[in-house]
């Protein structure tokens, strides 16, 4: 069992202070093994925040990170599934389906994870699954103003993955889970 | 044939390819939320009850550990100092340098005679060869480098070395003698110390050579078999005639050495063979430390002790009562130094560098003595010997003692005995005032082991009340500022809030209407950096007394960095919303930026600063009053021009600010309206394309989700003119390429929801974006694919009948609706689309890598198909880019693999 | 293999020192590649007080130069091997020589060996092979060393008489520069004038005043020889070694260490003999600061000088009980 973070779009501080309160409380030390961040931090504080919970931080880029060492994309295998990350302001159109199933055949993994559109979702299709954790901090988006924060947490076991989704409504932190698993490599399309 | 969009169904999608959540109780997490809350209790719990009884018991254990603490085992203490005499050695080596070419008296000829200075290894029974060298004192000094000097005094050691393997050990000693000798000559001082360390090396190899001779000679026969092996804590009478004869022959012949110095070094350097003797040799170190008293030249007999000590301890000889001695003789040493004549104690150049000589010395001593009294258990006897404790009335002993050494034994005290004594310590270093050390420092060094200390107390109120006064008695601010400097911490632990009001005022009322030297400054610096550190926000620090006043006393580069800790602290605690506090921190930030040129100089002080000052920025927050915030914001702007970094903050800020508005309703607009112009105005200014587009763009959204099409439409110009017009030139040089496409990317995403300008042409944006791309200079023909496969991405959304996504604003209108029926619209996204595909596979045929070439292949291919209805042509096109790719990465690629499985989804579709 | 024949006398101390009471034990060692033939070997031992009169700074003594008969201590010859013949290879022939037969009267003193300027006391163990006409004889000398043997020496330590003394201005018998002696000074000290030969000489010495300051303090061991030639009395004094104790103007009123290790061989307890003596005294001096001092070459440093304080004590040094380990 292995516990993967996915978290970005925290756009700190100019569209958020900070994290919320809740959910800084139940981000401690130690729980966790990986985390990985969609990008768009964007100050130096919280990537020290984030190495605080896990040192193993896995970032790529969003347009406003002021650290510009962070790639583009990221991939890391973990347990049974190999992961993508990307920050996905350059996915045309925004968050659409196809376009993130590109992205992943092209990055080769079997779970995508992007941000940018700041709002949490989470597609299986014919490659893999594509996770959008949303905005940790429920920064405004291109889109919209009124955002919900929102993190996901993977809890990776072999071929299983259960995806317990963290969303800050109305000042309770509401929990989801989703389960899948990983596609057998060998079944082709219908 | 023609080409056709793909068909898309958002929502259909979205329906079918979601993962179906459900609500959990149970997650990772939770029991962390738990054992947290129950941990933050405990926490919580330990601090109601800090003062309760429990506490003692929380001391004595504490106190038990002291104690173990204190009572080391000889071998740890061995370890101990030979690390330190390892460390010391480097030290003297390097803390005196010398000049290159050094002149000695003729004592030292025996670095420019050499070896041959001893000529027959005739034996060593007259006076005249162990006695002085019949030198005389007329003879010029030499002059030789000092590397010479060394290289000689090791060829030196190695001839003793050699003559001694050789049996000849009567060369050896007299060799011996005549390096030690090296050490009467004073004419350099500062080259003493190293001189020091190389020839108690020399006689530390001699003393070890002895020693294993008359070891060998005790353990073995004639016939060199062995007797008996001499356990480690023999008797001398273990040893035979034989032995004892030959070691006390040894003592003979360095004993006939005339002067007393090298008679002294020398038989410290066999002093563990008395052993074969004696079995305690108290006697021997009795005298031996008294025989150092003959040594007037206060360096000489310094670093003489200093050889004793060590010697002493390396052979576990070393007692508290010797050390007590030698600490005592040096103070009536070091006494007349101090006072010339007329009983005046001040400070020359040669004292001054006497005392920095002989300060290692003293360290070493002093760290000796505090170690082998808590070996002894008995670092109380000592003080007491050294005079503490003592009622001053009945005492016949002068308690107070020569600065420099009152100095390190403060140093060396334990902390525990510091607290203690504290106020007989102040006495001391009251009554201690010679030029041999500062005084100011010695108050200091109290100031800072009491706050090494864990528990103060009661003393501690009239202790400070004391020191201000003592302080207060210098003439210089500096002297007092330094003093008291090392007793804020106290003040700070120990809420001594009256104290520190008191120290406040008198810092205003001396410095006031003075100027501060650059020392002052660093002082007083230091004074404000441990207020600083001590309170978590600045709102605590503000009401201290006069703490402005005392903070406009600064200037210069401690006024920078004091400034610098306050923007930090300031900043670091979230919003700042008291308007005080950002009007004094909007100060700050001005003073450091007017302290620094932010245009010529690009440092890390200056990154830094320019950073803090955009973090300021950032963390103010008017609240409700947005109109002042975005007032402050334009301030800021004014004032901070320079800063490049801040630039990007203000419009981000502005950007905020808007939306923040929009949040708060409608009657907002003509403010976020304000807000749009002061980003756009400021955005120009921002030298880095990746963000100055970036910032176009978020603006632009912000715009549109304030339903300001013509603001928003002129943005988005803004940043495709300003694209238009980025150029790989000179000043562009760090382009960060995948950047730039990444935003164009994004451009192209935003497009998809900003309503075409019936005007201007429904495309011209797009056009725009890809003739730019076309003819760009720094773009990669990789870079041009992806921009390619972009805006084909968006010609195939904008065709769609159901936009993946509008702005959040009802007020905008899609373009699917502005085009509803329109054909010419979807006529010009195919005949677009045409123009952007041909671009496209002209691209990938000139990449010339190939590896680049086939995943540019892919992607093209992967785009095309997601983007267009898998017609015969575009089939045919397809196959085609997967051949290119096959050919370019070999059939087994992965991407391929995915690429082709993609494909074959689609020609079902 | 070398065809040089050696002959050596080992004896069994290797510190070779002996009391008149023992006797003296060893072998002779002969290395030979041939065999040797000899008529006996024997073994004589030779004590004797050589007493000479060299140049020294008074004329009248020149006129007695080297007239002095030698006094004989002990004068034996033993048979250690009659005649024959020794075996090629290493030979060691053990020997035992007792320097005074049993029922013989004390007629001569076995003084205690001791190497002086002008007396000489020296025993010698002589190992001759004669080899008839045709060879040359073989011999070895070994010196050893005899220390007083007495049963009723005096226990160590030996009861202290301590000089105590004091060193001023005034009790200078030869003149001062004049700021040393108007300045003033007062050195005081103690000294053990009885000395064992295997004790140091020890004391303490502190320098009390000083107006001038101090260059040097030395303790200076001299040896006062006396021989009796015709009517006169002609003694010479000799430094054997000189030690100092204080380098520089040491600190007023800090008591310093006299002490020195008595050099083996170059001292003997002190002896009145009818024909000669030898006695020891201790010297004390104290070096002013004077440019005169750095402009005068050196010669004796007991020698009084316008810079320099004297104090000469006696010292009789005494033959006590070696302890069983003794150095």
């Amino acid at each position: 069992m292995v516990l993967v973070l996915a978290l970005g779009d925290l756009h700190v501080p100019h569209r958020a202070a900070d994290l919320p309160p809740k959910f800084k409380s139940m981000l401690v030390p130690g729980k966790i093994q990986h985390i990985i961040c969609t990008g768009n931090l964007c100050i130096k504080e919280i990537h020290d925040y984030l190495k605080t919970i896990c040192p193993d931080l896995h970032i790529v880029r969003g347009e406003f990170d002021e650290d510009a060492r962070y790639p583009e994309n990221k991939t890391l295998t973990i347990g049974q599934f190999k992961l993508g990350l990307c920050h996905g302001h350059q996915v045309i159109p925004w968050g659409d389906l196809d376009s993130l199933a590109m992205l992943q055949r092209q990055l080769g993994v079997d779970i995508l994870v992007t941000g940018h559109t700041h709002q949490f979702t989470a597609y299986k299709h014919e490659g893999g699954v594509v996770i959008n954790p949303g905005s940790a901090t429920g920064a405004y988006s291109s889109i919209n103003q009124d955002v919900n924060p929102s993190f996901v947490l993977m809890d990776i076991d072999g071929f299983r993955a259960v995806v317990y989704v963290y969303e800050l409504i109305d000042g309770e932190v509401k929990v989801d889970k989703i389960e899948f698993k990983k596609p057998p490599t060998t079944s082709s399309g219908p | 044939m023609e080409l056709e969009f793909r068909r898309r169904d958002y929502g259909a999608t979205h329906k079918s390819q979601f993962l179906p959540r459900s609500q959990t109780q149970k997650h990772p997490l939770s029991s962390t939320l738990a054992s947290r809350d129950q941990q933050a209790k405990t926490v919580r719990g330990r601090d109601l009850h800090f003062f309760d009884p429990l506490r003692g018991l929380d001391v004595n254990a504490s106190a038990e550990e002291n104690v173990e603490d204190t009572c080391i085992s000889i071998e740890a203490v061995t370890q101990d100092l030979i690390k330190e005499w390892k460390s010391l050695k480097r030290i003297l080596m390097q803390r005196f340098p010398v000049s290159k070419v050094i002149s000695f008296s003729p004592i030292s000829n025996i670095i420019t005679k050499g070896s041959k200075a001893v000529e027959s290894p005739s034996a060593l029974s007259h006076p005249e060869e162990t006695g002085s060298e019949q030198t005389s004192l007329e003879e010029p000094a030499k002059i030789i480098s000092q590397h010479e000097y060394i290289a000689k005094v090791h060829e030196l050691r190695d001839g003793i070395n050699s003559a001694w393997q050789a049996e000849d050990r009567v060369t050896s000693l007299k060799l011996s003698i005549k390096v030690t000798k090296l050490l009467m000559d004073t004419t350099v001082l500062r080259f003493y110390p190293t001189v020091f360390v190389i020839v108690t090396d020399m006689l530390d190899m001699l003393g070890d050579m002895v020693w294993e001779r008359i070891k060998q000679k005790a353990e073995l026969d004639i016939d060199g078999t062995v007797i008996c092996a001499l356990p480690n804590d023999f008797q001398s009478s273990d040893i035979c005639l034989e032995a004892r004869e030959t070691c006390y022959n040894w003592f003979c012949k360095v004993g006939s050495v005339r002067e007393l110095l090298p008679r002294i070094y020398l038989e410290l350097a066999i002093l563990p063979c008395w052993r074969f003797l004696i079995n305690q040799p108290m006697e021997v170190l009795d005298r031996l430390v008294m025989m150092v008293r003959g040594l007037a030249d206060p360096l000489t007999s310094l670093y003489c002790r200093l050889y004793m000590v060590h010697r002493m301890q390396k052979f576990g000889f070393c007692s508290s009562g010797y050390l007590i001695k030698c600490i005592k003789d040096i103070e009536d040493v070091l006494a007349p130094v101090l006072v010339d004549k007329e009983g005046y104690s001040y400070i020359t150049d040669d004292k001054k560098l006497l005392f920095s000589l002989v300060e290692p010395a003293i360290e070493y001593i002093m760290k000796c003595l505090f170690l082998t009294g808590r070996q002894e258990n008995n670092v109380l006897g000592i003080l007491e010997e050294l005079g503490f404790g003592r009622n001053k009335f009945q005492s016949s002993y002068n308690s107070s003692h020569v600065s420099i050494l009152l100095h390190y034994l403060l140093k060396e005290l334990p902390s525990e005995l510091v607290s203690s004594l504290a106020m007989e310590i102040l006495d001391m270093i009251r009554c201690s005032n010679d030029c041999s050390f500062s005084q100011v420092l010695n108050y200091r060094l109290l100031g800072n082991r009491l706050s090494e200390g864990k528990s103060q107390e009661g003393f501690l109120s009239s202790l400070i009340d004391e020191v201000i006064q003592a302080a207060s008695q210098y003439q210089s601010l500096y002297d007092y500022l330094r003093i008291m400097d090392a007793y804020v911490d106290l003040m700070l632990q120990n809420k001594m809030e009256n104290h520190l009001d008191a120290l406040l005022d008198d810092i205003v009322s001396l410095a006031r209407d003075k100027f501060l030297s650059e020392e002052e400054q660093a002082s007083l610096q230091s004074i404000i950096l441990k207020l600083l550190s001590h309170f978590e926000n600045l709102q605590e620090v503000l009401p201290l007394n006069h703490f402005i006043e005392i903070l406009d006393l600064m200037s210069g580069t401690s006024k920078s960095s004091v400034n610098m800790h306050l923007l930090n602290m300031g900043t670091r605690n979230g919003c700042i919303c008291d308007s005080t506090t950002v009007q004094l921190l909007f100060e700050v930030s001005q003073a450091l930026y007017d302290a620094t040129d932010f245009v010529n100089i690009k440092d890390d002080d200056n990154r830094q600063t320019s950073h803090l000052i955009s973090r300021f920025v950032e963390m103010v927050d008017y609240g409700a009053e947005m109109e002042r915030h975005l007032l402050f914001l334009a301030e800021c702007r004014e004032a901070f021009n320079g800063i490049h970094e801040l630039k990007e903050t203000l419009v981000r800020s502005s950007n905020t600010l808007a939306v923040k508005a929009l949040k708060a309703g409608k009657k907002h607009i003509n403010f976020v309206k304000s807000c749009l112009a002061f980003s756009e105005v400021t955005i120009p200014s921002i030298s880095s394309p990746t963000k100055h587009l970036n910032l176009y763009l978020e603006t632009a959204e912000v715009a549109l989700l304030g339903g300001l099409i013509s603001h928003s439409d002129e943005l988005v110009m803004s940043a495709v003119e300003y694209l238009e017009n980025v150029v790989l030139t000179d000043g562009l040089k760090s382009i960060d390429i995948d950047s730039m496409a990444s935003v164009i990317c994004k451009l192209c995403s935003l497009l998809v929801m900003i309503p075409g300008n019936p005007e201007k042409g429904v495309m011209e944006i797009l056009k725009s974006i890809f003739s730019a791309t076309r003819s760009s200079s720094w773009a990669t023909l990789r870079v041009k694919v992806k921009i390619f496969c972009a805006i084909m991405s968006l010609l195939s959304t904008l065709s769609q009948d159901n936009l993946p996504y509008h702005s959040a604003n009802p007020e905008i209108i899609g373009n699917e609706l502005l085009f509803f029926g329109d054909s010419s619209y979807k006529q010009e996204l195919v005949s677009c689309t045409q123009l952007v595909l041909s671009e496209l596979l002209d691209a990938i045929e000139q990449e010339s890598s190939q590896i680049s070439r086939g995943n540019m292949a892919l992607e093209a291919c992967n785009c095309i198909s997601s983007a267009l209805v898998m017609n015969e042509k575009v089939k045919e096109l397809c196959l085609r880019l997967l051949e290119t790719a096959k050919g370019c990465l070999g059939a087994n690629d992965r991407y391929i693999e995915s690429t082709k499985k993609s494909l074959q989804l689609r020609y079902t579709e | 293999m070398a065809t040089a024949t050696t002959v050596n006398v080992k004896l069994s101390r290797s510190n070779r020192i002996y009391r008149s009471s023992e006797p003296v034990e060893g072998k002779i060692v002969i290395k030979s590649a041939t065999s040797i033939s000899h008529q006996a070997i024997r073994l004589s031992v030779n004590g004797s007080v050589n007493l000479q009169v060299r140049g020294g700074s008074a004329g009248v003594i020149e006129s007695f130069y080297g007239v002095i008969k030698p006094i004989q201590i002990v004068k034996k010859t033993i048979e250690v091997k009659s005649s024959g013949k020794i075996p090629p290879g290493t030979t060691e022939i053990p020997f035992s020589l007792n320097l005074r037969e049993p029922g013989e009267g004390i007629v001569e003193k076995f003084y205690e060996t001791f190497h002086g300027t002008n007396i000489n006391i020296q025993y010698l163990l002589t190992a001759d092979i004669p080899r008839g006409y045709l060879h040359k004889p073989l011999s070895a000398t070994m010196e050893f060393i005899i220390e007083s043997g007495r049963v009723d020496l005096p226990e160590r330590p030996i009861p202290p008489e301590i000089v105590i003394f004091y060193i001023t201005q005034d009790t200078q018998r030869h003149p001062l520069l004049p700021d040393i002696k108007t300045g003033g000074f007062r050195v005081t000290g103690k000294l053990a004038t009885q000395c064992s030969l295997q004790d140091p000489l020890s004391g303490e010495l502190t320098v009390e005043a000083s107006s001038v300051p101090i260059t040097s303090i030395d303790i200076h061991l001299l040896r006062v020889e006396s021989i009796i030639v015709g009517e006169r009395i002609v003694t010479e004094t000799s430094l054997i070694q000189s030690t100092q104790i204080a380098d520089g103007d040491v600190c007023r009123n800090m008591t310093l260490p006299i002490y020195v290790l008595l050099p083996r061989l170059l001292m003997c307890p002190s002896v009145f003999a009818g024909p000669f003596s030898v006695e020891f005294k201790v010297c004390i001096t104290i070096s002013f600061k004077s440019k005169l001092a750095k402009a005068q070459p050196k010669s004796d440093p007991t020698a009084p000088r316008l810079w320099m304080a004297l104090e000469r004590l006696p010292l009789e040094l005494v033959r006590t009980k070696r302890d069983q380990f003794s150095c």
